[in-house]
């Protein structure tokens, strides 16, 4: 069972503004997108944050000193919890809201990757015309918005990536698993940065890496997403079947501009998944991983090596290889999917070894870092020159008249994977084999009846009988397409319920 | 290389993503980009509009 999506909190400013509100920013930003009044739907019921998969439960996440101050402020701000997240559901089965003042546009749940770049991008279409409208209020392009994850002042927001796991696989299991190969994605995922910064401390300009989040990661493991940042994430929100699965929650990863890179940075991480399933995952075991992801990410050469805990020294490409070796013994034939994977896999470490300038438009680093030295040697700067941290920043914006990532596209130098007809109908449409084209449907269908919505349920309102479409197990393609049957035929959501229940117990 | 199928996989085959390139290949999937110099098109000027002090005055708050 595969399925996976991705959240992403966009960067946002105002260039009209000396001091720029981000909570009012990205509420208005939001509801730019409505064409009716905003409308709570969103139910945080669903939603817990505090449960580690280790086996135990946290009393409050961290934040840093000045998030404390901030959430202090934002107490005696005059609108209710449920005003300032602004959660929208889209017809494609999208969330769309304001998360921790960043708009957040997270894509409906996928099964391939064809549905997940094309929903990606249709978030990137969807925040930048709610962004279009808000400018249109203002009368002017004042409002601009940036798919990458920092500030270049110490602040980061995150683009995670989800993936539905069994819960038959042990946890420890994932996590040994899991670690050599999130330390060494960077290699195919790191969407590049000049300089180094951490929390608190501020940028130093300087050298150019390979990440943009490599700099926040200062745990191993933990629950906390806003300080003291894990490589692999502990929450235990599985959005599902609690008893049957889990969702692996990774928080490390950059937003990446190129499709290819999300492709790889996803269906890496999938067919990992996979080999750990089976139990074929590699052996490898790193000595300091915190360590490790920030020499990789520091080292745009490729040459540093990390030490194991067995005692050999090991370089990012040859973690990687190790991992290909096993998924290619192992998944190879599996699916479509994964033959793409493995081949584009290999072929890419390759190039990252013999021919980097071939993987330009398909990597976010080795894109950002040709374009950068290009106009370096134009303008004869050093990497010190505090232009670059604002090239680097106009990399991801997602504006098509000014990002410098979709002037590239715009000009036929990057791997296009996805068409303009996928983007347009993942605009209109989920995906029809998963749960979040079911949500979609029923936005489209019975809007008004719904009361209340979260990843595994809708509600419907209205009588005494219970109107909710359960999604907590509802993953199997066949009966996904099955239930939307139903609700694309019946006349009301309790008429499409009861045919779902008769369906069920037949 | 011996090749398994994974014992959980039921779902039917999707579309597949696009081959990897070749640079005859026209019409839809990836196109191999021309990856000369930047100098032959807007993509300069484009990088020359950016205030080089654009990433000083930008500030956000810690997200997750």
């Amino acid at each position: 069972m595969h399925l996976f999506g991705i959240e992403t909190e966009y960067g946002i400013t105002r260039e009209d503004l000396d001091a720029v509100d981000p909570v009012e920013e990205s509420m208005e930003l939001v509801r730019a997108h409505l064409s009716e009044n905003f409308e709570r739907r969103w139910d945080y019921r669903g939603e817990d944050p505090h449960e580690d998969a280790r086996g135990f439960r946290v009393s409050g996440l961290q934040q840093d000193k000045e998030e404390d101050d901030f959430a202090k402020l934002d107490a005696h701000r005059p609108y209710s919890f449920h005003d300032m997240k602004s959660d929208l559901v889209l017809p494609n089965g999208a969330r769309f809201y304001n998360d921790h003042t960043h708009p957040e546009y997270s894509t409906p749940e996928c099964r391939t990757l064809k549905d997940l770049l094309a929903h990606d991008r249709a978030g990137e279409r969807i925040v930048q015309r709610a962004a279009d409208r808000r400018n249109q209020q203002l009368g002017g392009a004042h409002v601009q918005l940036y798919k990458n994850n920092t500030d270049f002042h110490g602040h980061s927001y995150g683009c995670h990536d989800n993936y539905l796991v069994s819960r038959s696989l042990p946890f420890p299991r994932l996590v040994s698993g899991l670690l050599p190969f999130l330390v060494s994605r960077q290699l195919l995922a790191g969407a590049g940065k000049v300089g180094m910064e951490a929390q608190e401390s501020g940028h130093v300009p300087g050298a150019f890496q390979l990440s943009q989040r490599a700099d926040f990661m200062e745990a191993e493991l933990g629950v906390d997403t806003m300080h003291n940042r894990p490589i692999l994430n502990t929450r235990d929100e599985p959005h599902a079947d609690r008893t049957k699965y889990r969702r692996l929650h990774l928080i490390l990863g950059d937003a990446n501009m190129c499709e290819y890179a999300t492709a790889l940075k996803v269906g890496t991480t999938r067919l990992v998944l996979d080999l750990l399933q089976c139990g074929a995952a590699p052996t490898v075991e790193l000595e300091q991983p915190v360590v490790a992801i920030k020499q990789l990410s520091r080292d745009p050469e490729l040459k540093t090596t990390m030490r194991l805990k067995d005692g050999r020294a090991w370089s990012g490409l040859a973690i990687q290889e190790e991992y290909w070796n096993a998924a290619s013994r192992v998944c190879g034939g599996s699916d479509p999917d994964a033959d793409w994977v493995l081949r584009e896999w290999q072929e890419t470490l390759r190039l990252l070894k013999e021919d980097r300038a071939q993987l330009v438009g398909k990597l976010d680093w080795v894109t950002k870092q040709w374009l950068l030295e290009t106009f370096m040697r134009e303008e004869r700067l050093t990497w010190e020159d505090p232009w670059l941290a604002s090239l680097d920043l106009e990399y991801h914006n997602v504006n098509s008249e000014r990002g410098l990532y979709l002037g590239l596209e715009a000009e036929g130098k990057t791997w296009r994977m996805t068409t303009e007809r996928d983007i347009a109908e993942a605009l209109a449409a989920g995906p029809a084999d998963t749960r979040g084209g079911l949500r979609g449907l029923c936005v489209r269908r019975f809007s008004a009846e719904i009361s209340g919505m979260q990843w595994e349920r809708v509600q419907f309102s209205g009588g005494l009988r219970s109107r909710t479409l359960e999604m907590g197990d509802l993953f199997e393609p066949d009966a996904v397409r099955a239930c939307a049957v139903l609700l694309e035929s019946a006349s009301s959501p309790a008429d499409a319920l009861a045919a779902w229940t008769k369906r069920k117990e037949s | 290389m011996r090749y398994m199928l994974m014992p959980d996989r039921r779902e039917a085959p999707g579309d597949p993503m696009p081959k990897s390139p070749s640079p005859s290949e026209e019409g839809g999937g990836p196109r191999r980009p021309d990856t000369g110099s930047p100098d032959k098109d807007n993509l300069l000027k484009r990088m020359r509009k950016v205030d080089p002090k654009q990433a000083e005055r930008y500030r956000q708050r810690t997200g997750e």
